[in-house]
């Protein structure tokens, strides 16, 4: 495959055709740094994996779980995570084609209960629109449903496979046993892709990380600021920045831009809109329409400050000293502080105590339990969840939608439920004090 | 009714609810009992610890809805059933349960075993994602401090004697087992898939004394048990968790026999016995468990489970295969997802699938699709028959 064969592809054409238009059109907000810079750092990449397919670069597959530096410390190696195409598609409001590949993936045996975000992969895997890998590399956070990406991955791929072993725990050995795996891993990627894993550019790779990482904190923080003067909309970006982007310098960018917009719409006192409602937004995006979050702060005044995707946990940066110190860094991220896989993978009571968490540090009024369909392992604790709001006295909202996929609850439902829930039961008790 | 046919009798009886006589026998006799949720959990290790090991089942639930409130309706129905009898008191007569990271539904039942439930005990083990070398030192670690957990609490010691007498039990117990599931190969076997599933979740939930005497009264019994006709259909069943016979008693009702299967709580829990002979028994039990026939939560084993699943199927003279999955099962959905892309390129066999709710046989649903394949199976036949082929 090459860069004609990619853009012979209409699914690809179309996203290649949309980026552009997207660009101008919110290059008309200077202020919107944040959007503006996520729309180039796609393109940058997006122009970087034709280049390096049409020189016959190799190409690593992954699952969403992982991170990408390992992958970008070898020199020309493309990362690419397989949910790309549908998560673009859907982003770009192009949802004709990520439901396609979700009709795809059911048509060819992928069960109809199963996650959206792995059809979406898998569809656009059965069309044949990922550049053929050398070899993937598949993690089982957050959860069950990576299980099943990460095997049809291998089984369609028919590339050499790695699988990282994420434990149940939350603690040191979780993550000594981690990065013992990436140290496998390395000589399997070194093998495959028959580039050496060169270790100053390693260290390189995680200095960007880190500061990326420190970006997104301090971006986080501005978004305490109340009233939220920094769209909703642009919280769940923390999580693609990480997938695709972290050890890259369009994500260094990605990050410092949200993180100057914040600071520079909170600096000038910026509201464009009232804020009478704050709420933790807490499981899945709303990725069919990521409008709908305008629509919420416009009509009902209710910010999101912070999700479960954008949370990035502060637990420490990546150790460049030496390769074991990075590779510790590099699992300790991905076990504690990669959106999800920090709260999905283990018990109930460090999902509760990070909402808690968010609750106070961001100030929210409520919670609002946007139940992905397929997330099992959410809607398995929404029992424990729903005491521990009661306790605590917090409204809780509980609906059920699919994130990339509209004909599961309609928007118009989810407008339903989220007003009436921000009209008749958060904003008067506000009210009341 | 032969012999055979009035023991199968009383396995039948033994088995409709989460326990049952000799279970609380046991217990009179001042001996603990330990529930546990997945084939992952050595059974050796609580035999050891002087416990009766007892496999978690969702039978006798009428409804789910205890188990709903907590774990939602997006969750697997034998969960929600398990969890319903556990808040509901069903399982207070245990002694300690085992949980397991298998998938996210046993995941967040063990969340609430440990909030919501009177149990005293509760242990966890993290199984690796992926039988691989290097990833077992892990689990062996995990079966340490399960052992310890277990005499701490119940005050015992699990040295090598006790793991080695466990182990040489618990060998017998699976050769009595194969030995039962080599009469179903046969051109006429001498046990349906129903019968022989409800032997296997015998095997699972009495004391290993009792299974052993019933089982060496059944199989001379199946012996002098005249064979059943096949001559429609014989099938390999493949499989998400499955402890209800009337789902196979449905399939089979069509005409066709279930002649092998690959099932947790069926023959893939005894197909690999444990080296009695290993210097380090706790070691032994790990390598039986951690590297035997795996279920689909393990990553990148797929290639071993199909050729398992293919030579099964050659073994048995199987004319198709049937795959079955609870709704909302992960792992399993994978699976029946790359089988079918096998089967594609490979054909070895027709497999039919079907999604199922725990507790609730929809016997007009799967007698119809049993029969549309029964059907099919004997068309193709009939045409291979025609052009000169065999069977």
């Amino acid at each position: 495959m090459n860069r004609k064969d990619i853009l012979n592809m209409r699914e690809w054409r179309e996203i290649f055709e949309t980026l552009p238009v997207l660009q101008k059109f919110f290059s008309g907000d200077p202020d919107a740094h944040g959007i503006n810079s996520f729309l180039r750092g796609v393109a940058i990449y997006m122009e970087r994996l034709l280049a390096n397919v049409d020189e016959g670069k190799p190409v690593v597959w992954y699952n969403l779980g992982f991170n990408s530096e390992l992958i970008y410390a070898l020199d020309g190696v493309s990362p690419l995570t397989i949910e790309l195409p549908g998560a673009l598609h859907s982003i770009i409001g192009n949802n004709r084609n990520t439901l396609d590949f979700i009709d795809g993936a059911q048509a060819v045996g992928i069960p109809a209960d199963c996650c959206s975000a792995d059809k979406i992969a898998i569809g656009a895997i059965h069309k044949g629109l990922l550049p053929a890998p050398v070899c993937t590399v598949g993690i089982n956070t957050p959860c069950d449903a990576q299980v099943l990406s990460t095997q049809v991955m291998q089984e369609l791929s028919g590339a050499p496979f790695f699988a990282i072993d994420v434990p149940y725990y939350h603690n040191e050995e979780t993550i000594r046993h981690v990065a013992q795996q990436l140290k496998e891993l390395i000589p399997f990627l070194e093998q495959h892709t028959g580039r050496k894993m060169d270790y100053d550019r390693l260290r390189e790779v995680c200095e960007i990380s880190n500061r990326t990482t420190e970006a997104i904190w301090e971006w986080l923080d501005w978004r305490k600021q109340v009233p939220l003067t920094q769209s909703s909309k642009l919280v769940a970006f923390t999580l693609i920045l990480q997938i695709l982007f972290t050890g890259s310098p369009e994500g260094l960018e990605i990050a410092r831009a949200l993180l100057r917009e914040a600071r520079e719409r909170t600096e000038r006192k910026e509201r464009f809109f009232e804020e009478r409602v704050r709420a933790i937004w807490y499981q899945d995006p709303v990725w069919t329409d990521i409008q709908i979050y305008d629509w919420f702060e416009r009509e009902l005044g209710l910010t999101v400050p912070v999700d479960i995707f954008g949370y990035y946990a502060n637990e420490g940066l990546i150790d460049p000293a030496t390769p074991d110190t990075m590779l510790y860094g590099l699992a300790r991220k991905l076990v504690n502080c990669h959106p999800m896989a920090r709260q999905f993978r283990g018990d109930m009571d460090m999902y509760i105590r990070d909402f808690m968490h968010l609750l106070e540090a961001w100030k929210a009024d409520c919670c609002i339990f946007a139940g992905h369909i397929a997330c099992k392992h959410a809607w398995g604790g929404i029992g424990l969840f729903k005491e521990a709001c009661r306790r605590a006295e917090i409204p809780l909202l509980v609906f059920e939608f699919d994130m990339f996929d509209p004909r599961v609850t309609p928007y118009e439902d989810v407008y339903f439920e989220v007003e009436r829930f921000v009209n008749e039961i958060v904003y008067p008790r506000k009210l009341r004090g | 009714m032969s012999e055979a046919e009035a023991i199968l009798g009383e396995v039948r009886a033994l088995i409709p609810r989460q326990t049952n006589r000799y279970v609380d026998e046991w217990k009179a006799s001042g001996k603990p009992v330990v529930g546990y949720f997945c084939h992952y959990v050595p059974r050796e290790i609580l035999l050891a610890a002087g416990a009766l090991p007892l496999r978690l089942r969702g039978v006798g639930s009428e409804d789910s809805s205890r188990g709903d409130a907590y774990l939602s309706a997006r969750v697997c129905t034998y969960v929600r059933h398990v969890m319903s009898l556990a808040l509901e008191g069903h399982y207070d007569f245990l002694d300690g349960e085992i949980s397991t990271n298998t998938c996210d539904h046993v995941r967040r039942s063990a969340d609430v075993f440990v909030k919501k439930t009177a149990v005293p005990f509760h242990g966890f083990l993290s199984v690796p994602r992926t039988p691989r070398e290097s990833l077992y030192g892990y689990y062996l670690g995990e079966l340490r401090k399960l052992v310890q957990g277990l005499e701490g609490h119940f005050g015992v010691k699990i040295g090598p004697q006790e793991l080695r007498q466990a182990v040489r039990t618990l060998n017998e117990i699976r050769g009595r087992l194969r030995k039962i599931n080599r009469m179903r190969l046969e051109e006429k076997p001498k046990i349906s898939g129903a019968e022989a599933l409800s032997v296997h979740i015998a095997s699972q939930v009495l004391p290993p004394g009792v299974f052993a005497d019933l089982a060496d009264r059944l199989i001379p019994a199946l012996e002098e048990r005249p064979g059943l006709d096949t001559s429609r259909a014989r099938f390999v069943l493949v499989g998400a968790e499955l402890d209800e016979p009337e789902f196979l008693e449905a399939v089979e009702s069509q005409g066709a026999l279930v002649v092998a299967d690959l099932l947790c709580f069926g023959a893939r829990s005894v197909l690999n016995p444990t080296d009695e002979g290993a210097s380090d028994p706790l070691d032994a039990i790990g390598r039986a468990y951690f590297f035997g026939s795996s279920c689909a939560r393990m990553i990148g084993d797929f290639g071993r489970r199909w050729e398992e699943l293919k030579r099964l199927a050659v073994e048995a003279r199987a004319d198709g295969v049937v795959f079955e999955r609870i709704i909302f099962c992960d792992p399993w959905g994978a699976e029946i997802h790359n089988i079918l892309q096998r089967v594609k390129k490979e054909a070895p066999f027709p497999v039919l699938s079907l999604t199922r709710e725990y507790n609730i046989v929809p016997t007009g649903q799967v007698k119809t699709r049993v029969q549309a394949f029964v059907e099919k199976i004997e068309i193709a036949r009939a045409q291979k028959a025609a052009s000169g082929g065999g069977r």
